[in-house]
């Protein structure tokens, strides 16, 4: 029962994760391999706001505090935001799509060394533990626990779901589709492209922030061997495999890839060298990747598939296109398919 | 002063298996017209092989050679199976890049699956020191030095004296013209992959003779610097590329040298990030390729 509780609050948190990273590749085509690294700013800032000052001697970190768990987590993901605001204007507005896959790579490995390195940020290669549980009594069996988190987690994903379809619906949402397959056209509409992309970058990075808060709350520790840059490539991947441009695809991704393959293998049966369950994972996931960009490069999920429009929007249009209200006239509207 | 010509003396031994390195890609990019990712993956792929073979016994020089050609093959087939296919349908650079990254996982695991993921330790055999002017080489480095220096001549040879060389560079220039004069531009791209290979095989060997350990990420680890020596020369420009490993390997050495050790990579990757920042064509853009 706990390996089924498990599985689904890792499979929603990565879920969160890949919704976030839609809003970025799916929906602006802004290439990102270092979205783990906000994931990674998110549990750090939402943990040590809930850890308060430490008290351990030898385990030094900044920001210590007694927040209230939803203040820490809505600030992780504030803080993550603001990171990926900065890093945009930096770079996302001036570079092309494979200098700035490179460049984000860097930026993650830098980061990465960073806080690796620096036990004064966020106390180096040990990271932060003992974050307390968001329930505030330690008392809570762990599988009580799980039940509460993924609550949280289920409520935290569905919104993030519910803001992709809106924004995918919205005419903002169409703007972005423009500016992705057709940059120069756009801005030939008068559409000032960054602006646009902009608000795609922050939004997905404060959604990577508030997964990585979750995260830190569920398995109440964080260090840098939990955000080796790697990960950020199996979360495109899981985005590309599911079909990248479709919220639900980007779920569908989150659970078969990275559930599927990564979390479940914990539970089944080891074989051979320890380091071998991994290895074959990682090697499947590379061959469907390949296999997918090749021979179904919109993913599981297409795109098309979404509702462009809703049901309303596509009632007033077929309203407006109906033979009825074909006049030469069109002072007065018709009132035909409206209730 | 003595510490500084020192840590150029370094320098110039990791620029030798830089410029090898970047060279291959720069190669490739030439043709192709996209950065392969798994590139760093190539390059732990031709270590393993020649430490593989070194372990069973043989000869050094023949390992490597035989390294050389295993890469230079596998660089063959990845053009064929996974990349060709995406160049037909022309697809979007991107879509390359990231099918860069699936390849990347397969062969980094692969190696994984085979011979294990704990890094493999090499007794260093060429490890005297020489002092050579100013500088203190070990004799690996000077080695290195020189096989570099040989490679990269013969392929100036190559370049300019051979009608392949002339293809190429065709190729390079405009594709579909060089198609229109009757040149086999696919068999050109897949003789660019072997050649590519091989001086990988060689970077990769000079990499874990330098480092002295042997890690599935051997590879990967060194890819963004590399590509980092390549955008520096100009992406698609072989000359352009030796010139930037010289610059990126003498610079982190010396970085390197008067800070925490630690943070030695990461100065090459801000390095590259400031670089592509402030002048992505490089020190020598090549017309057509990229911008």
């Amino acid at each position: 029962m706990f390996i089924l509780t498990d599985l689904l609050v890792l499979g929603c948190i990565n879920g969160i994760m890949v919704v976030g990273l839609n809003l970025q590749y799916g929906y602006s085509g802004l290439l990102n391999f270092a979205f783990y690294t906000y994931v990674a700013v998110g549990a750090y800032i939402s943990g040590v706001l809930t850890l308060g000052p430490s008290t351990t001697p030898g385990v030094t970190y900044i920001l210590g505090a007694h927040l209230p768990w939803p203040v820490a987590l809505l600030l992780g993901g504030v803080a993550a935001a603001i990171l990926g605001a900065v890093i945009f204007s930096f770079t996302v507005r001036r570079l092309r799509s494979d200098y700035l896959a490179i460049v984000t790579v860097a930026a993650a490995f830098i980061f990465w060394n960073i806080i690796n390195s620096d036990v004064n940020l966020f106390n180096g290669a040990n990271g932060i533990f003992n974050v307390p549980y968001i329930t505030g009594n330690a008392d809570l069996s762990t599988e009580q626990y799980s039940l509460i988190i993924l609550a949280l987690a289920a409520v935290v994903l569905a919104a993030c779901v519910w803001l992709s379809r809106r924004i995918f619906r919205s005419p903002f949402g169409r703007l972005l589709r423009a500016i992705r397959e057709d940059e120069d056209v756009a801005a030939a509409f008068g559409r000032t492209i960054w602006q646009s992309q902009l608000w795609m970058y922050i939004v997905g990075c404060f959604m990577a922030g508030l997964a990585g808060g979750i995260f830190v709350f569920y398995i109440t520790a964080w260090s840098p061997s939990a955000f080796l840059p790697l990960e950020s490539f199996f979360l495109l991947a899981a985005l590309i495999i599911g079909g990248s441009g479709n919220y639900w695809g980007a779920m569908l991704g989150a659970f078969i890839v990275i559930e599927g393959l990564n979390e479940l293998s914990r539970y089944t049966p080891t074989f051979g060298r320890p380091e071998l369950a991994g290895a074959f994972r990682a090697l499947v996931i590379g061959v469907v990747l390949i296999l997918v960009l090749r021979f179904r490069p919109e993913g599981i999920f297409p795109e098309r598939w979404l509702d462009w429009y809703g049901r309303k929007t596509r009632a007033a249009a077929a309203a407006r296109w109906h033979p009825a209200n074909w006049t030469l006239h069109r002072e007065e509207p018709s009132k035909v398919g409206k209730p | 002063m003595t510490v500084f010509l020192h840590a150029v003396g370094f320098g110039l031994a990791t620029s030798a298996i830089l410029a090898l390195a970047a060279v291959a890609v720069s190669l490739q990019v030439s043709v192709t017209n996209f950065i392969n990712f798994a590139y760093g993956d190539f390059m732990t792929f031709g270590a393993y092989i020649a430490w593989q073979l070194d372990v069973k016994g043989v000869n050094i020089v023949l390992a490597i050679v035989i390294a050389g050609a295993a890469t230079g093959l596998l660089g063959v087939v990845a053009n064929l199976i996974v990349f060709r296919p995406f160049m037909r349908r022309k697809v979007r650079p991107v879509t390359l890049l990231i099918a860069g990254v699936g390849l990347s996982f397969i062969v980094q695991n692969l190696i994984v699956i085979i011979w294990g993921a704990e890094p493999k330790r090499l007794v260093q055999t060429l490890g005297t020191s020489v002092q050579v002017g100013p500088f203190l080489f070990t004799t690996g480095d000077l080695i290195m030095i020189c096989t570099a220096i040989v490679f990269l001549v013969l392929l100036h040879v190559t370049f300019k004296y051979t009608k392949f060389g002339k293809s190429l560079r065709a190729t390079s220039n405009n594709i579909e013209l060089a198609q229109a004069c009757g040149i086999d531009s696919e068999r050109i791209i897949s003789i660019t992959w072997f050649i590519a290979g091989i001086f990988t095989a060689v970077a990769g060997v000079g990499l874990v003779l330098e480092e002295t350990t042997l890690s599935p990420t051997t590879g990967f680890n060194e890819l963004f610097i590399i590509f980092g020596a390549v955008i520096l020369g100009g992406l698609g420009r072989p000359y352009g590329a030796m010139l930037g490993a010289l610059i990126v390997g003498v610079l982190t050495e010396v970085a390197g040298q008067y800070m925490n050790a630690a943070y030695k990579t990461s100065i090459a990757f801000a390095f590259v990030i400031v670089l592509l920042l402030f002048r992505p064509q490089g020190l020598f853009a090549a017309k057509g390729k990229t911008s």
